[in-house]
C-alpha cells in the first residue's frame, strides 16, 4: 500500500536539514547508518497529527510550523555564572554537574572531579569511540513508530552517558544541565543513556533552562533511556523551565525496572508554547516500584501534553502517577495514562490520578485514562478531576484576612505542591515549587 | 458593638429564607450565646458574619463598630477585626501551617497599619499561643488542618484566632466532636481573650460548652429568628426542655 502525503513544511526541512548536517553528526559508521534508518523512518511516518490516536489531542504537524536550524558542535561562549544563572532555583543544590549548551557537552562548565560510584562520558564521545556501548544507543526498534523518537536518534548531538556502579549509593544527585543561549533560534537533540546498577543508589536530574537574552524561539528533542538494576533506588527528575515565547519541547523517557527496584520519576514543566512529554515504563523484574508525577503550568495558548506507557508485564509491581496541571488563559494540559496488565501479571497494584485547575474560563483539559487489564489478581484504579479554584478554601482564607491574589496563590500553591511531595529529596522539591513559584508570580 | 438589623437572608440561589428578620446587639466586653435547634439558621449567622458568598442579605443590616459589614469581603472583614471559628475547619493540603499563619497575621498586620511580623518575631508568638493550646509546633509544619483529630482542628481554630487578634469573635459549634479534656482547653483559650475590648458570639447546640464559656446573654434562635433571650440561666432551662417549645421537633 502506498499513500502519497503532503509533507509538510516542517517535515522537509527536517529531512532537508538532516542531508546538510548528517556528516557532521557525531558517530561511528554503525551510529551513521542508525542516523540514516531513523532519519528514513521519520521521512516515512511525518509528524504526528490528530489522526493518530495517541496523537488526538496533540497534533504536531499542524503546530510545529517549520524545522529550526540543527545546532551541531555548539559553541556559545558562556561562563560558569551564566550557568547559574540559568539553572536558577536548582543552582543553589549541591549537585554533580553536567552542563550541555544547546545541544552540546561543555566539559569546562562541568563538574571537574570524577563522583564516586559514577562512570560518566559525553555521548558525542561515546558515539564517535565505536565503542560496543553504541549499540545500545542505535537499538531501539522496539518503538519504531514514534517519529519523535526516530528524529532524536536521526538527530542526537549529545548527552550523558552514565553508569552507576552496583552498590554504589552516589553522594550527590547528579544534575544534566541543557542550557538554551544565543540570539540564534535552533534545534536540539539530547540523548542520555543511563544505567543504574544493581543495590545502587541515585538521583538524576534534567534541567531545560535557558539564559536570560537567548532567543524566544527554540525546539528541543531530547530523550533518556535508563535501566535500572535490581534492588535499586532512583530519583529521576526533569524540570523544564524555559522564559521564551516560541518553545517546542519534545521529550521521550524510556524506563526499564528491574526486581525489588525503587523509580521515582517527576516532570515539571513551564514555560513552553508546546510540550510533549512521553514516558514508557516497563517491569522486567517482580516486586518492583514506579511512581510517576508531574506539574504542568501554562498560560497564553500554551500547550503541554503529557503521555505515559506502564507495562506490567511481570507479577508483583506497583506503579503510582499523580499530574497537576495548572492551566490559564487559552492554554491546554492533556494528560494520557495508560496502564497495561498483561495476564502473567497478577498481584499488581496501580493507582492513577491525573487533575487540572482551570483558571479561566478558555482553559481546557483532556484527560485520559486508560486501563488495559488482562489479569484477574489486580487492584487498579485510576481518576481524573477538573475544577476550579475551591470556593470554600478561597473563602476560609479570606476570613483569616488573607486577601483574594494571595489567598489564590497560596491554594495553587498546595495543588501543585502536593505533586511536589512526590520528590522525596527535600532540597530538589524546594527548587521546584521555586520554579513553580516564579511562574505564579508571573501572573 | 455588634448590631444586627432586621436581617433577612436567603441561599443565594434559592429563595428559601433562612434568617427572618435578626435583631441582636452585642456590646464590646460581653459574650453572648446563641443556641438552637438544628437547622435554626445558627451557622447561616456565623457565616453571613464572616461574609460567605453562597447567602444574600435581602434586608436589614450588621454594623460593627458603626459600619456596615455587608459591603466587605472576607478579608476586609477580617481586617475590620472579624474572626470566624469554624465549625469545619477546612484542610489545606500542600500549604504548611505556619506558612498559612504567618501570611494571615502579616496581611492582617498591613490592613491594620502595624509593622509585618519577622520570622523570629513571629515564631515566638506562635510559640507563646501554642504552648497556652497544648499544640506541638511540629504539628504547624504540616499542612493546614490535614490528618488532624476533630480537637486538633479546634485548638488550631483557636490558636488563629489568637494570633490574628480579633474583636468579634465568632464561635461556631466550636464544642462540636470534642472531648472533656479538649473541651477544657477550648474554652481555656477563648476564656483567654475575653476583654472590655472584644465581641464574642458563641453558637453552640448543647448547654455544656456554656459551663465553660460563662455567657452574658443566651438568645434561642429558632425558624430563622430569636425566639427568647436571656441571663445565661436560660442555657440550663433549655437544657431541661430542649427546644419543642420554640415549635422545633426534636431532633
Amino acid at each position: 500500500m502506498s499513500v502519497a502525503v503532503m509533507k509538510t513544511k516542517a517535515e522537509l526541512s527536517f529531512a532537508e536539514h538532516f542531508d546538510q548536517v548528517h556528516e557532521q553528526l557525531p558517530g561511528s559508521p554503525a551510529v551513521k547508518l542508525a542516523r540514516k534508518t531513523a532519519a528514513d523512518r521519520f521521512a516515512e511516518l511525518g509528524l504526528p497529527h490528530r489522526r493518530i490516536e495517541e496523537w488526538k489531542y496533540t497534533d504536531l504537524r499542524a503546530s510545529v510550523k517549520d524545522a529550526l536550524p540543527v545546532r551541531v558542535g555548539d559553541a556559545t561562549p558562556m561562563t560558569i555564572a551564566d550557568v547559574i544563572v540559568a539553572l536558577g532555583p536548582l543552582a543553589k543544590l549541591d549537585t554533580y554537574r553536567m552542563v550541555l549548551v544547546n545541544g552540546a557537552y561543555r566539559k569546562e562548565l562541568s563538574s571537574p572531579d570524577q563522583l564516586a560510584g559514577l562512570e560518566l562520558e559525553d555521548l558525542a564521545s561515546v558515539l564517535a569511540s565505536g565503542n560496543e556501548n553504541t549499540a545500545g544507543l542505535t537499538g531501539l526498534t522496539a518503538r519504531d513508530d514514534d517519529a519523535v523518537l526516530a528524529l532524536n536518534t536521526a538527530y542526537m548531538t549529545d548527552g550523558a552517558v552514565a553508569r552507576v556502579e552496583a552498590g554504589a549509593q552516589l553522594e550527590k544527585p547528579l544534575l544534566i544541565a541543557h542550557v538554551r543561549a544565543g540570539r540564534e533560534p535552533g534545534f536540539t537533540a539530547q540523548r542520555n543513556v543511563i544505567d543504574v546498577g544493581p543495590k545502587s543508589s541515585v538521583q538524576i536530574i534534567e534541567a531545560f533552562v535557558s539564559l536570560p537574552g537567548a532567543a524566544s524561539e527554540g525546539q528541543s528533542n531530547a530523550a533518556t533511556q535508563i535501566t535500572v538494576g535490581d534492588e535499586a533506588k532512583v530519583v529521576h527528575v526533569k524540570c523544564t523551565a524555559d522564559t521564551g515565547e516560541g518553545i517546542t519541547h519534545l521529550s521521550n523517557w524510556m524506563i526499564r525496572l528491574g526486581r525489588e527496584s525503587d523509580y521515582s520519576g517527576f516532570q515539571l514543566t513551564q514555560g513552553v508554547s508546546l510540550a510533549r512529554n512521553q514516558i514508557f515504563a516497563a517491569f522486567d523484574g517482580e516486586d518492583a516500584k514506579l511512581d510517576l508525577s508531574g506539574v504542568f503550568l501554562a498560560r497564553g495558548r500554551e500547550h503541554i501534553d503529557t503521555t505515559l506507557v506502564v507495562d506490567h508485564a511481570v507479577p508483583a509491581c506497583e506503579s503510582r502517577e499523580l499530574f497537576k496541571g495548572v492551566l490559564d488563559d487559552q492554554s491546554r494540559g492533556v494528560f494520557q495514562g495508560k496502564i497495561i496488565v498483561q495476564q502473567i501479571a497478577q498481584k499488581t497494584d496501580g493507582k492513577q490520578m491525573s487533575q487540572g485547575l482551570l483558571l479561566s474560563p478558555d482553559a481546557e483539559f483532556d484527560s485520559k485514562p486508560e486501563l488495559e487489564i488482562f489479569a484477574d489478581d489486580v487492584a487498579c484504579g485510576h481518576g481524573a478531576t477538573c475544577t476550579e479554584l475551591d470556593k470554600d478554601l478561597m473563602f476560609y482564607c479570606g476570613s483569616r484576612g488573607i486577601p483574594a491574589n494571595i489567598a489564590r496563590g497560596l491554594l495553587i500553591e498546595s495543588f501543585v505542591g502536593e505533586a511536589v511531595e512526590k520528590v522525596k529529596y527535600q532540597p530538589t522539591a524546594e527548587a521546584i515549587m521555586e520554579f513553580a513559584r516564579g511562574w505564579l508570580a508571573k501572573n | 458593638m455588634l448590631e444586627i438589623k432586621n436581617l433577612h437572608v436567603k441561599i443565594a440561589e434559592e429563595d428559601k429564607p433562612i434568617l427572618r428578620g435578626i435583631d441582636l446587639t452585642i456590646p464590646k466586653g460581653e459574650v453572648h450565646a446563641i443556641m438552637g435547634p438544628n437547622g435554626s439558621g445558627k451557622s447561616t449567622l456565623a457565616y453571613i458574619l464572616a461574609g460567605r458568598d453562597d447567602y444574600e442579605v435581602t434586608e436589614g443590616d450588621i454594623r460593627w463598630n458603626g459600619e456596615s459589614l455587608l459591603e466587605m469581603e472576607p478579608d476586609e472583614r477580617a481586617a475590620a477585626g472579624v474572626f470566624l471559628a469554624f465549625q469545619y475547619p477546612m484542610e489545606i493540603p500542600g500549604v504548611a501551617g505556619l506558612t498559612f499563619l504567618r501570611t494571615a497575621v502579616n496581611a492582617l498586620r498591613r490592613k491594620r497599619g502595624q509593622e509585618e511580623l519577622t520570622t523570629p518575631e513571629f515564631m515566638k508568638l506562635v510559640k507563646e499561643k501554642s504552648v497556652a493550646l497544648s499544640i506541638d509546633i511540629e504539628m504547624l509544619k504540616r499542612p493546614v488542618n490535614v490528618g488532624f483529630s476533630g480537637g486538633e482542628k479546634k485548638r488550631s481554630e483557636i490558636l488563629q484566632m489568637a494570633l490574628l487578634e480579633p474583636t468579634l469573635c465568632v464561635l461556631d459549634e466550636t464544642d462540636s466532636g470534642l472531648d472533656i479534656d479538649a473541651l477544657r482547653i477550648v474554652s481555656e483559650g477563648v476564656n483567654a481573650l475575653r476583654s472590655p475590648e472584644r465581641a464574642m458570639l458563641v453558637i453552640t447546640h448543647y448547654q455544656r460548652l456554656l459551663n465553660h464559656i460563662v455567657p452574658d446573654k443566651v438568645h434561642v434562635l429558632a425558624n430563622g429568628r430569636i425566639q427568647r433571650s436571656g441571663g445565661k440561666e436560660l442555657a440550663l432551662e433549655l437544657e431541661k426542655s430542649g427546644y419543642a417549645e420554640f415549635g422545633e421537633k426534636a431532633a
